[in-house]
């Protein structure tokens, strides 16, 4: 359908801001171009709606030379949706809609009804037609965009290219908008540019992820979206999670905060089922040294601490703790100065990471759970009270709860100061 | 969408004209019944000779003016522009106050035109980038230059000493002498309003944005040159025939859009007919109850304020 081969594009003839660019949509495609600023996404879309040609490589829509078509022709084959338009004049909405038959219609002539009719239904599409005698300047910015949609899609074009056609608008509206183009009938295909990498791993086929004027990644988005090419071009820490919901990646940016103390202890952390991610995450800012485990590599709590970089003693999904693990868990808690447990559910399988800790009596235990501090409930015990007798045992001996990362982190500066007497008060 | 309600204003409108047109050829300070008209020939010549040749001049002035400020307005995308900003009628005006110091008013009319549309195309250069010249730039230097002209008509009207009065009575526009011949001319109006007029739908995608009008099929450089150049054909036309006549470009699409909306095809028609109505009945009152005041600061002291009005309500939206 479009073959972008080999373009250099450049503004003063001079910088290049796209340089030997070659890709080739599919008919129907649906094709997010991701980048970060001033990487060319806006400058690719402007060469393939003509608004810039380039200087070297050519544009290829159907077989056809861009530059050989006629500016009706093009803007029949292309439909192009801006972030943001300003119309200077009070045109009613039905008349911006209508706008979009203009390459259709001979100069001399009015709109027909035919016209009329697929200005009807690009308004029934995107749910526009209530205002459709309203003065475009009256409605709200969403409304407006999906006004532009309308126009564009009356346009009947077999190419839509989007600039980031969400980015003023809420995320309702952001959802409203995109859920318009992916429900389009036909053999429409898509370019769209995205500021949002989610909404672009949620909508598009295949990404391309630009930078420097170059393509630096393309193809599907879990191949698109990895943490070393996130790393790379964007320069942010990112979990990368599947949806449970639709199976493509969903991106979760590291927020790295200058740390305000640095800590020193070396800490192991028990936890599982999701429960240690957030404290892996708030330790490791902190400067903790961490480990934890034992953890069956099918538990998010496993994929935050191999995505942090954090120390992991692992076993297969769904197994008890072999021995071998066992073993290697022994080992690391002798090394700690103190041991976190968080409110995890305890079965069969996992319940020798909490039988263990008998033996580190003189390590300081905390048992971290999320709730009133008189009524904590540590663990979640799914083993028939084995484990609540275990963590009673614990608590005889010492084992501190705990009721929130604030109390959490206080108590741990406490340990680090009653530690090293004479460090910084 | 054109509706049944902006047919009937352009009926009523164009009604309105001719009604217009023969109330004011019998209104002058010479009284003539209208039974004696062909009977007298003193009366004959006051109305065939005199009114009537000026009734229709100010008339296609009107109209050139209200359509180059109409098109204007659409291409700059600003309601406040119009030809007289780009620079267009100092062009002109310099051109006709050089023909009437050094030349005697010989070739007028052609240098008028010839320097209108230099000027447009100074400005349209000036303001060029890369084949593009966004509408920014073009108000800018079209400020820019006809503050250049201006300062060069003053050079001029100062070394010109003694016919310094006709230059200040032409500059601020009339039509005392308005004969055949100027009808002749003023008919030109007819033809570059035609052509405006062909491109309306193409103003109204403008209205998008020029980028906009491009993805909808509009060639945006090849027809804001030809607008320009009809514009400051039209604007020439006008200067060259009455002088600078202000506001009436400015004003008319402005009440016209308030009456029939932004579409240029009813909007173009709907204020060529309003403009030439305006200056129609603004000439007739200056020439009957005034002795020869220039129109112009009659459109002047009627349109500034209303300028300022309009000025003030969109400050406050």
């Amino acid at each position: 359908m479009i073959d972008v081969d080999s373009i250099d594009v450049s503004y003063d003839g001079t910088k290049k801001i796209l340089e030997q660019l070659s890709f080739s949509v599919e008919r129907g495609a649906f094709i997010g171009i991701i980048g970060p600023n001033g990487s060319g996404k806006t400058t690719l879309l402007k060469t393939i709606s003509r608004i810039l040609s380039p200087m070297g490589g050519v544009v290829r829509i159907e077989g056809k030379e861009l530059a050989a078509i006629t500016s009706r022709e093009l803007a029949r084959t292309i439909g192009v949706v801006p972030q943001e338009t300003a119309i200077n004049f009070d045109f009613s909405v039905m008349d911006v809609v209508l706008m979009g038959r203009h390459p259709y219609i001979d100069r001399l002539s009015s709109e027909s009804k035919e016209d009329i009719n697929i200005a009807r239904r690009a308004m029934a599409m995107t749910g526009t037609e209530q205002f459709r005698d309203r003065s475009v300047n009256e409605i709200s910015g969403g409304e407006r965009q999906r006004v532009i949609i309308a126009r564009a899609l009356a346009q009947e074009p077999k190419v839509l290219l989007l600039d980031e056609p969400t980015s003023h608008l809420d995320i309702n509206h952001q959802i409203e908008i995109l859920n318009i183009f992916r429900n389009l009938e036909g053999n429409v295909t898509i370019i769209g540019v995205f500021h949002d990498l989610n909404l672009a791993a949620h909508y598009c086929d295949t990404l391309i992820l630009l930078d420097e004027g170059m393509i630096q990644a393309i193809g599907s988005p879990s191949e698109v979206l990895t943490r070393e090419h996130l790393k790379r071009i964007f320069n942010i820490n990112a979990l990368i999670r599947t949806s449970p919901l639709t199976r493509k990646p969903y991106i979760i940016p590291i927020i790295e905060e200058e740390a305000t103390l640095r800590g020193t202890l070396r800490i192991h952390l028990i936890c599982g089922g999701g429960t240690g991610s957030d404290l892996m995450y708030e330790l490791r800012q902190k400067g903790y040294a961490l480990s934890t485990g034992v953890l069956g590599i099918n538990d998010s709590d496993y994929e935050t601490a191999k995505e942090l970089g954090i120390p992991c003693i692992r076993e297969p999904p769904f197994g008890a703790i072999g021995p071998g693990s066992l073993q290697e868990l022994e080992a690391v808690l002798r090394g700690v100065e103190a041991i976190i447990v968080t409110d995890m559910p305890v079965g069969k399988g996992n319940l020798d990471n909490i039988r263990i800790l008998e033996r580190f009596r003189d390590t300081p235990i905390f048992l971290f759970g999320r709730g009133e501090a008189e009524e904590i409930k540590p663990i979640r015990d799914f083993t028939g009270g084995e484990a609540e007798r275990l963590l009673a045992i614990l608590r005889e001996h010492g084992a501190k709860p705990v009721a929130s990362r604030r109390d959490l982190l206080s108590k741990l500066q406490d340990l680090e100061r009653h530690a090293r007497p004479s460090g910084p008060a | 969408m054109i509706t049944r309600r902006h047919w009937m204003v352009l009926a009523l409108l164009t009604g309105l004209l001719f009604l217009s047109m023969l109330t004011t050829v019998n209104i002058g300070s010479t009284n003539v019944p209208f039974d004696t008209i062909l009977k007298d020939p003193t009366a004959s010549l006051i109305v065939f000779e005199l009114r009537l040749p000026r009734v229709i001049a100010a008339t296609l002035v009107g109209f050139g003016l209200a359509v180059a400020g109409t098109a204007m307005q659409g291409l700059f995308k600003n309601p406040m522009a119009d030809p007289y900003i780009i620079g267009t009628s100092s062009g002109g005006a310099l051109a006709a106050v050089f023909a009437l110091v050094f030349l005697g008013g010989r070739g007028q009319t052609l240098l008028a035109f010839i320097g209108a549309t230099l000027a447009t195309f100074l400005v349209y250069t000036i303001a060029r980038q890369r084949g593009r010249a966004p509408v920014e730039t073009l108000l800018l230097s079209g400020i820019a230059v006809s503050l250049l002209l201006s300062a060069v008509l003053t050079l001029i009207m100062w070394t010109a000493g003694r016919s310094v009065h006709q230059i200040f009575a032409w500059l601020w526009g009339g039509f005392p002498l308005a004969s055949w011949g100027d009808v002749g001319i003023a008919s030109l109006i007819l033809i570059g309003c035609g052509i405006i007029f062909v491109y309306a739908r193409d103003l109204n995608v403008l209205a998008l944005g020029e980028e906009e009008a491009t993805h909808l099929g509009v060639n945006v450089e090849r027809f804001k040159q030809v607008l320009l150049f009809v514009s400051s054909f039209i604007t020439a036309v006008a200067v060259s025939i009455s002088g600078i006549i202000g506001f009436i470009g400015l004003i008319t699409p402005h009440v016209m859009r308030l009456i029939v909306g932004p579409d240029h095809r009813i909007l173009i028609p709907a204020s060529m007919l309003a403009g030439g109505m305006i200056l129609l009945w603004s000439d007739t009152l200056v020439r009957t109850f005034t002795s020869e005041m220039p129109v112009g600061v009659l459109t002047a002291f009627l349109g500034a304020p209303f300028f300022v009005y309009l000025l003030r309500t969109r400050m406050k939206t």
